[in-house]
């Protein structure tokens, strides 16, 4: 019973993890644009595609490579779509992002086929390990590292680089960030390249869990990011790191203790927990207040 | 909030007009309903594929009329109204099909629903009664929410009734089966009538208090809350009989598709009608009625040259699964070059009254 609620609560962490990097690369962007980007899914998809497809040729190539596909494709889309559409309104944002999502999903669909690809991407980390009782995988323990890495590497970058502190301003206030002269054109940029590192990361983990990618491969992952993201506060960076990582926890813990006849709804729980903290702290659990209306 | 003062060139209109003028308002229906009986009779000649495609763009149709009553008189996006065509789907299936066939296919059931049975029209009524109870209900939670915050609850919302109509096999099918054995007995003209039907509701329920108020709300929440509008409440109304209008749709679509299943009442119906309303135009009524149909015409011509259409000599021929990136780039385009849509949140008005009425709002008399 010890070891089962050890070993699960290793488990909510590991997603929990995933879940958060996804929703701080969302957050990180809509900070300083004012953009959910619900095109994450498709960085996170191509860079999975780019692992399965060079895996072969080492992971000193793959794993590189997959993260300088996730960044181009960042840029790519900011370049591209968003760039242009500076003065929209959140919700319209939303919605042009998920007009590109559905279509690069329809592209990955003509170049890829609608089959999934598979290759054993770090299949080594599919183990499990076993000490004092608790079975754990090796994948769990790994996720939880990379994350912890990869949170320690931009807290560093946030508070210690100037890039970083000018980013930092630019996703608490922009305009202000913008008439202290903070070069709002570089500080966009970095905002998706960093987002770009965190999607490639998620794509790492997920197609270790999964070792099989479709076009649709990362839908999922960032529905519950976004979800996660606003609940969580999207305003604030750590706000949609926090809420990220609950949702992946609670969806985690709750498809392993809920009673058989019940795990189906295990999202549907999820979801009505969504609401009612929307209800109760409608700008986000970090955000004190009713949080500031910016446009 | 914009402001309209009656310039003197509007006062020196105001006086004398025609039958024409005054026939305005009524114009932007007449022209709607014109247009969606066109359509259907040009296309009723074209042979029973484009027939069956025809029927699924006019349910679809209903959908986005459904979403406009709500999206554009609010400005609040919803991303939850696929969840009211759920449950008017639902209660289609469980009302008309046999209660034979219901014990054979859906046994858990619960025992009650084995024996509840209704004519299809009831059937459909009923599925929008349920529609906008499920809306009424959830209302007072999700009405409070502005922005990003509503869109994310709405479609929590969805999650949430598509979850528990997939799995719960008491009200519905075991899970991952469909149900099926709904009867046929819609045809192309009733679907075209309910259609009007949905278009002629919205359009009256343009001219009541709630939506005036609402509209006036969306300009600028702060100027009408202190004016004295209880936003929250009139959302609740707009939100309720906008989910009416989608459970009808969605007992609609039962009776078009008669197979019913939870994975195609979910996100991608969700992301298809609401492209179709961004690009019509989400302020306006014809902005949801243009965006539907021009949507679904592009969708029926891609389908063809997907197969080859013959144009006088010519072939012309597209790759498959071109089609869907065609509707892609078409609504980012849109996005980014007209994000106002095709009819830029305009209604239909007489061609030649001097003035044209502003975005989002409906023609009137009153000057």
């Amino acid at each position: 019973m010890m070891s089962q609620l050890i070993q699960s609560i290793v488990d909510a962490l590991s997603a929990g993890a995933t879940l958060g990097l996804a929703a701080l690369a969302i957050g990180l962007v809509f900070g300083v644009i004012r953009l959910a980007n619900f095109a994450q899914a498709e960085i996170i998809t191509g860079s999975a595609y780019c692992l399965i497809f060079t895996w072969d040729l080492g992971w000193y190539v793959a794993i590189p490579l997959s993260i300088l596909v996730a960044i181009a494709m960042s840029l790519l889309m900011e370049f591209a779509v968003f760039s242009r559409m500076r003065t929209a309104n959140p919700a319209t944002l939303l919605i042009a992002s998920f007009g590109l999502s559905f279509l690069i999903q329809r592209v990955y669909e003509l170049m890829f086929s609608n089959n999934v690809r598979t290759a054993p991407v770090a299949s080594g980390l599919a183990q499990t390990v076993e000490f004092a009782g608790v079975r754990v995988q090796l994948l769990s323990i790994a996720t939880i590292v990379i994350a912890g890495a990869l949170l320690l590497g931009l807290q560093l970058f946030l508070t210690r680089t100037s890039q970083g502190l000018q980013l930092k301003a630019a996703a608490a206030d922009f305009k202000t960030a913008r008439l202290v002269g903070i070069p709002a054109g570089r500080v966009i940029g970095l905002s998706f390249a960093l987002s770009g590192i965190l999607s490639a990361a998620v794509a790492f983990v997920l197609t270790v869990q999964t070792g099989a990618v479709g076009p649709s491969f990362g839908v999922q992952i960032t529905i519950l990011a976004l979800v996660g993201a606003v609940i969580g506060g999207i305003d604030k960076i750590s706000g949609s790191l926090a809420g990220g990582f609950l949702v992946g926890f609670a969806t985690s813990m709750l498809a392993t203790w809920l009673p058989q006849e019940m795990s189906n709804f295990k999202d549907a729980f999820v979801f009505v927990l969504v609401i009612g903290v929307l209800l109760f702290r409608p700008s986000g659990l970090l955000i004190k207040g009713r949080g500031v209306a910016r446009t | 909030m914009i402001d309209r003062t009656a310039t003197s060139d509007e006062v020196a209109l105001s006086a004398p007009r025609g039958l024409w003028y005054r026939l305005g308002p009524i114009w932007s229906l007449i022209s709607l309903l014109a247009i969606v009986y066109l359509v259907t009779l040009v296309n009723s000649f074209l042979g029973d594929s484009v027939q069956v495609q025809l029927q699924y763009a006019l349910v679809n149709l209903i959908i986005v009329v459904a979403l406009q009553i709500f999206i554009g008189t609010s400005g609040v996006l919803s991303f939850g109204h696929v969840a009211f065509v759920a449950v008017g789907a639902w209660t289609v299936g469980l009302l008309t099909i046999e209660p034979e066939l219901k014990r054979n296919l859906l046994p858990d059931l619960f025992p009650f629903l084995f024996d509840l049975n209704a004519p299809w029209f009831v059937a459909v009524l009923i599925g929008g009664i349920v529609g906008g109870l499920l809306a009424l209900v959830v209302s007072p939670v999700l009405m409070r929410l502005n922005g990003l915050q509503a869109g994310i609850a709405t479609f929590a919302l969805l999650g949430v009734v598509n979850q528990v109509l997939t799995y719960w096999s008491s009200i519905g099918p075991r899970s991952g089966q469909s149900m099926v054995g709904i009867p046929d007995v819609l045809n192309l003209q009733t679907t075209m009538l309910f259609a009007m039907a949905a278009i002629v509701a919205a359009w009256l329920f343009q001219r009541t208090k709630p939506s005036r108020l609402l509209r006036a709300a969306r300009e600028d929440g702060i100027a009408a809350a202190s004016s004295g509008i209880n936003v929250v409440s009139q959302r609740i109304i707009v939100f309720a009989v906008s989910g009416i209008v989608a459970g009808v749709a969605g007992g609609l679509f039962a009776l078009t598709n008669r197979v019913v299943q939870s994975s195609q009442l979910n996100i991608e119906l969700t992301f298809i009608t609401l492209a179709m309303l961004v690009l019509g135009g989400m302020l306006s009524l014809s902005g949801a009625v243009i965006g539907t149909l021009v949507f679904s015409l592009v969708d029926v011509l891609l389908v063809r040259m997907q197969n080859g259409l013959e144009i006088g000599n010519f072939i012309v021929t597209v790759p498959q699964g071109a089609r869907a990136i065609v509707l892609g780039l078409i609504l980012v385009g849109m996005l980014l070059f007209r994000p106002s849509g095709i009819t830029g949140g305009r209604e239909f008005v007489w061609p030649f009254r001097k003035d044209r009425p502003l975005p989002g709002m409906p023609p009137t008399n009153e000057a």
